[in-house]
């Protein structure tokens, strides 16, 4: 299995070490085997056409008892900000959401770098938690980062993000 | 038929199961009507309710209502496909109809010229329309008892009730209760609430 492989199921076998029940993901190249991996370990995934709706679904789910996630591309904040705030964080809904980041190294999309990089400071400046991970965490430490930020969620009761960079060159080899 | 009257309505017959409610003065009204814990009122989600609705219907808490403006199902149209794709089981959507933004200053909403009814029908949702409050109620009945998702558009009378007060509950109380409700359903205490 090649370094990008194991990264993605290290991401996958994280949040079935959280015990994960359900996750809510929106279609994205880049974050698709996280999808399918999760999907071939028979955990149910229900898909939504935006971010914000995941983020209401998977919440709704939470509120449900459930434990639940939201996988998804980082340019998909743009659409989630409103549904993050006024509802996840509002509402103390501890929901974790795992997104791919675009726009860095390894990036082969002219422009998508004018959101990309400003998805941490605009997360931080609206007051939701953000982890990272990259080329330079092992495999083990994506998967064990995966569960602790999940179980960070629901202990604080509120979503938290973890932004996972699988597009730089160091995160496809070595 | 005004708002607060169709909201009387989903009240009674919904009782104690899960309520999902829209921003704006539709909370407030759904309120001011007696606060329930099994009601999760959305203060400023816009567009959500419907999302959130699905959430809990597939965590397996329905019957569960979701009641929702135009403007505000407007804003959030994509959600539409998503509820025919993911088809969340015990779901009854409720489209409060007045044609305007009552809550932003009664601006008119697009369904004055786009009928909200056949978005839903055309997303391939289970839809029916509704404009009075002897057909709402049994329509009501009908929708809660019933395995799959539906979708009501009822159609009512512009504005809001007068002197209805703001509703400004902390968010977290009334997450809080409302998850200690479906908590307290799930251990039997749910059953025959209506």
């Amino acid at each position: 299995m090649t370094t990008a492989g194991k990264r993605y199921e290290a991401l996958v076998q994280g949040l079935r070490d959280w015990q994960l029940e359900a996750f809510v993901y929106v279609p994205s190249s880049h974050v698709a085997p996280v999808i399918r991996g999760l999907d071939e370990s028979g955990q149910p995934g229900f898909m939504a056409n935006r971010e914000d709706e995941a983020v209401g679904i998977a919440g709704g789910m939470v509120l449900g008892g459930r434990r639940a996630a939201v996988v998804m591309q980082d340019n998909g904040f743009g659409n989630a900000l409103t549904a993050l705030t006024t509802f996840a964080v509002a509402y103390h809904v501890g929901l974790p959401i795992i997104a791919n980041t675009r726009g860095g190294l390894g990036e082969y999309n002219s422009m998508i770098h004018t959101f990309g990089e400003a998805v941490p400071s605009l997360l931080a400046a609206a007051g939701i938690k953000t982890e990272r991970l990259g080329a330079a965490e092992s495999p083990a430490l994506w998967r064990s980062t995966a569960c602790a930020v999940a179980e960070h969620a629901v202990m604080t009761h509120r979503p938290v993000v973890l932004l996972v960079d699988v597009m730089h060159p160091g995160s496809l080899d070595g | 038929m005004r708002r607060l009257e169709a909201l009387e309505i989903v009240d009674r017959v919904f009782g104690d199961h899960p309520v999902v409610v829209t921003l704006g003065a539709t909370s407030r009204e759904m309120a001011s009507l007696g606060q329930r814990p099994s009601h999760l009122y959305l203060l400023d989600s816009m567009g959500l309710a419907p999302a959130v609705g699905a959430g809990l219907a597939l965590a397996d808490q329905g019957p569960i209502a979701v009641v929702e403006g135009d403007g505000s199902l407007l804003m959030g149209l994509s959600v539409l496909p998503t509820l025919a794709y993911l088809d969340p089981p015990k779901l009854t959507l409720i489209v409060l109809d007045n044609h305007q933004h009552a809550s932003a200053a009664g601006m008119p909403s697009q369904s004055q010229r786009v009928s909200i009814a056949e978005l839903c029908k055309g997303a391939g949702l289970k839809t029916e329309v509704i404009a009075d409050a002897a057909r709402l109620e049994q329509a009501l009945e009908r929708h809660r008892d019933d395995t799959a998702m539906s979708v009501l558009v009822v159609e009512i009378e512009p504005g809001n009730a007068p002197d209805v007060q703001l509703l400004l509950e902390d968010p977290v109380r009334i997450a809080g209760r409302f998850a200690d409700a479906l908590a307290a359903r799930g251990e039997g205490g749910g059953e025959d609430s209506s």
